[in-house]
């Protein structure tokens, strides 16, 4: 067991790493929503949040990581995590086997008080945001979608001129990612702090920072099989502490600090003694005076309430569009953790992450961008992938009827007004025909909005060509309702029939 | 081994009369007493495929148009992310088929691009264009990449008087168009001009600066050689887009001409249309890029079945 156990966690933390790196890598859809899906889901963040909903892959993946934490401690974060997996990776880069990072005690003040904070924040209501600021998986995304994935299309659209030139077809330049700066920012400082830190101490961020792996260590302290020096074949070599990245392993009292292992296995090859092992310990209980728990409850209580902060937000210029089967802001906002993952999948780009425009609570949640494109009639993807569920996916029909905002017409500003030349760019483009031209002065058409069979798409918008101020917006629904099915009875042949008519 | 100065001079030549010799023949014929009237190729009752062979076999043959060495491209409407039954987009046997016709005719490359209004790789695809048309042989190009497009000027344009057009319609050695006939909430009617706005780079110039002016304006910059209109079902409602298949009426037609204005204007017949009330077919007439009299042309009625 010894020798295949390390092997086996990193064979399946490189899956773990691999696809969901791709997933937010991805320009060209070609990761299937699915996989997408299912490796985001089972990430404890969003399966939290996606549990709570009702949803069946979050409540099993959950209780499936819950189960494994009280067996075998904190296998999540050396497994399944790619924040963890990522910081493994970094810190390859600088130390080898010769660096050995001593043991040390924890910042307990600090673990808790993320962890309280976070708590105090979803009792608080506001859960989407500390997911969002707090949450591994999240940032992983973020630092993927935000950094790698716009340096991933720079390099392609750098590319496709050589590629051009050689006749090939198999390149082509994709829409560069304008992520706004606040944003781009969020994800620098993400991508800064956790490489810093991997740097310095290897896994440090998630024994001290990560409120998920505080959580989950708070379990692991009783979890039934424990990684234990045995004292006897112990002769304090110290193999076993260059192997630990977790600077858990204290061979002066000859304990490892459960609450701060993350079960990688690599002290269990290191020993040449056979000192280490995986060892069953539910039969003794020594409660000593419990510190940490000490430690969380009064950092609870130290931290200031964050229900001040939402009337703060600048004011965004119009109120931002929530994406079909978010059914409505409130539900986004508190659900959605701003991993991007559906911004990825989004294949026009209409979907774009927000900095302050739904507020501060709803920073990096996605939003229908018009400017940039509409939303694809035919599309389903971001409900597809989204794991938390703040996008529900939704059936093909349903989706068509989802009205997440309604078209404006302003005819004072639209050009078969003002230049009496015919344009319906606006009907052209949309889907459903809320937008339909009727009859105006001398053979010309003008466009004619109805209500309720518009779902808010933004292709009359996106298509306008009135500038500054387009002639038709959408305006935001904060609860999406179900537009009318337009009924139509079968149109007559045109005639004469079976002949021509010339 | 080598090659004496008098043979050279001889293949050179008979390749140089090969090459020529369906020109000269076309220019002969036109100087003839009684000038062959354009042809207009309207075939009904038939499938895509059987109505597109009979139309070019009326029109001389694919012969005519494409020449063994050739680069060809084949401009048809894929501007909507729908599904073939839709009637958005040309069908997709008729473009894998002349794909395939023009293979065979020894075109050297056949191209195909659309400057779409929905997302491209979705419009490509699912109008099942893309598949059809790999599968006979052609080429895919992306209409969505801006470097692709060159600024070229437009003398006689009236509102349209330059635009960024594609490389492959500056480029290519034919251009064949063939679009689908359907319904347009702007222009009324979307057929073989209206198709090309699909080449240019910036559509909204063309809404923002009268539709149907730059439409026939582009015309004086470059017809297309050939022009071939899937009739076969037209939407006649709720176009250009279309909302549901039975916006769709099952007409079996197809027209082909190399006058673009012609084919439009017994397009608009088709559709049940008054031709004088499209304007871009009066004005591409007025530009003399082709006639929209009827009368004037040697029409080719066929029915298949
Ligand atoms: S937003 Fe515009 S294009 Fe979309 S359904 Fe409404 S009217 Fe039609
Ligand atoms: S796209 Fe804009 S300008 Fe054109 S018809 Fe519609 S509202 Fe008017």
């Amino acid at each position: 067991m010894r020798r295949w156990l390390k092997p086996l966690r990193v064979a399946i933390a490189l899956v773990f790493l691999g696809v969901l790196t791709a997933a937010f890598l991805d320009f060209r859809g070609l990761v299937p929503a699915r996989l997408a899906h299912a490796f985001a889901a089972v990430q404890i963040g969003p399966a939290a949040l996606a549990a709570t909903a009702g949803a069946v892959l979050g409540g099993v993946a959950l209780a499936v990581i819950l189960v494994v934490t009280l067996l075998f401690g904190r296998v999540y974060c050396s497994v399944i995590c790619p924040l963890g997996i990522l910081q493994d990776v970094i810190a390859r880069l600088r130390h080898r086997r010769s660096r050995v990072l001593r043991f040390s005690a924890g910042n307990k003040l600090l673990r808790y008080g993320v962890l309280a904070g976070a708590l105090l924040a979803v009792g608080l209501g506001a859960t989407g945001a500390a997911f969002t600021l707090l949450d591994p998986y999240s940032h992983f995304g973020r630092i993927v979608a935000t950094l790698g994935r716009s340096a991933l299309v720079f390099g392609n659209n750098a590319l496709v001129p050589v590629a051009q030139a050689l006749g090939g077809q198999a390149i082509y330049r994709v829409p560069p990612p304008a992520p706004s700066l606040g944003l781009v920012l969020f994800a620098l400082g993400a991508a800064i702090t956790v490489t810093a830190l991997a740097l310095w101490r290897s896994r440090i961020y998630c024994n001290t920072v990560c409120p998920v792996g505080t959580a989950l260590g708070l379990l692991s302290r009783a979890s039934a099989f424990r990684l234990t020096i045995d004292q006897t074949a112990c002769t304090k070599c110290t193999d076993c502490l260059r192997a630990c990245k977790a600077q858990c392993i204290d061979l002066r009292t000859g304990d490892i600090d459960a609450s701060r292992c993350v079960s990688c296995a690599n002290c269990l090859g290191a020993c040449q003694h056979g000192g280490i092992a995986y060892r069953f310990a539910w039969r003794r209980t020594p409660r000593a005076p419990d510190s940490q728990r000490r430690a969380f409850v009064a950092s609870a209580l130290l931290l200031p309430p964050l229900a001040a902060l939402p009337s703060a937000a600048p004011k965004p210029r119009r109120a931002p569009v929530a994406p079909p089967g978010a059914q409505n802001v409130d539900r986004l906002l508190d659900r959605c953790t701003g991993c991007q993952l559906c911004v990825t999948a989004c294949p026009t780009q209409v979907l774009q992450p927000s900095v302050f425009d739904y507020g501060w609570f709803g920073f990096a949640k996605p939003h229908l961008d018009f400017g940039r494109a509409f939303c694809n009639f035919d599309c389903l993807r971001c409900g597809e992938v989204c794991p938390t569920g703040a996008i529900t996916p939704l059936a093909l029909a349903d989706k068509r009827l989802t009205s997440v905002g309604t078209a404006k017409f302003e005819r004072s500003r639209c050009i078969v007004e003002t230049d009496g030349t015919d344009c319906a760019a606006c009907s052209e483009h949309c889907p459903t025909k809320a937008v339909n031209t009727v009859p105006f002065r001398d053979n010309l058409r003008l466009p004619e909005v109805k209500e309720d069979l518009c779902i808010g798409c933004g292709a009359c918008e996106f298509a306008c060509p009135v500038r500054p101020q387009r002639a038709i917006t959408v305006t935001a629904r904060a609860t999406h309702t179900r537009a009318a099915k337009a009924v139509e009875a079968k149109p007559q042949l045109p005639k004469p029939v079976g002949d021509f008519p010339f | 081994m080598k090659t004496s100065r008098r043979d050279f001079l001889k293949t050179g030549l008979a390749l140089a009369a090969t090459v020529s010799a369906g020109r000269f023949t076309r220019a002969l014929a036109a100087d003839a007493p009684a000038a062959p009237r354009t042809i207009l190729a309207a075939v009904r009752d038939g499938s895509r495929t059987a109505m597109l062979d009979r139309a070019l076999a009326e029109l001389g043959g694919l012969g005519q148009f494409v020449h063994p060495g050739q680069t060809v491209l084949i401009k048809p409407n894929i501007g909507w992310d729908v599904a073939p039954d839709l009637g958005a987009n040309t069908h997709p046997e008729l473009v894998g088929h002349l794909v395939k016709l023009c293979r065979d005719a020894g075109a050297k490359s056949v191209s195909v691009f659309d400057h779409t209004c929905d997302q491209w790789q979705r419009c490509y695809a699912n109008s099942g264009i893309e598949p059809a048309v790999r599968e006979a042989g052609g080429i895919v190009v992306t209409g969505d990449d801006h470097a692709l497009y060159r600024t070229v000027e437009i003398p006689r344009g009236v509102k349209l008087k330059s635009a960024e057009v594609h490389q492959l319609v500056l480029d290519s050695e034919v251009f064949i168009n063939v679009p689908v006939l359907k319904h347009h909430s702007g222009s009324l009617m979307t057929g073989a001009a209206k198709n090309l706005m699909g080449v240019v780079w910036d559509r909204r110039f063309y809404h923002r600066n009268d539709l149907h002016q730059c439409i026939a304006d582009f015309l004086t910059f470059r017809k297309p050689d050939l022009n071939i209109v899937d009739a076969y079902h037209p939407m006649v409602r709720n176009g250009p887009r279309g909302r549901a298949a039975d916006d769709v009426v099952e007409l079996r037609s197809l027209l082909a001409s190399t006058d673009i204005v012609a084919v439009d204007t017994a397009a608009a017949r088709l559709l049940s249309q008054n031709p004088a009330d499209i304007r871009h077919i009066g004005l591409a007439a007025a530009h003399g890029v082709g006639t929209s009299n009827l009368d004037s042309l040697d029409i080719r009625r066929v029915k298949l079945a």
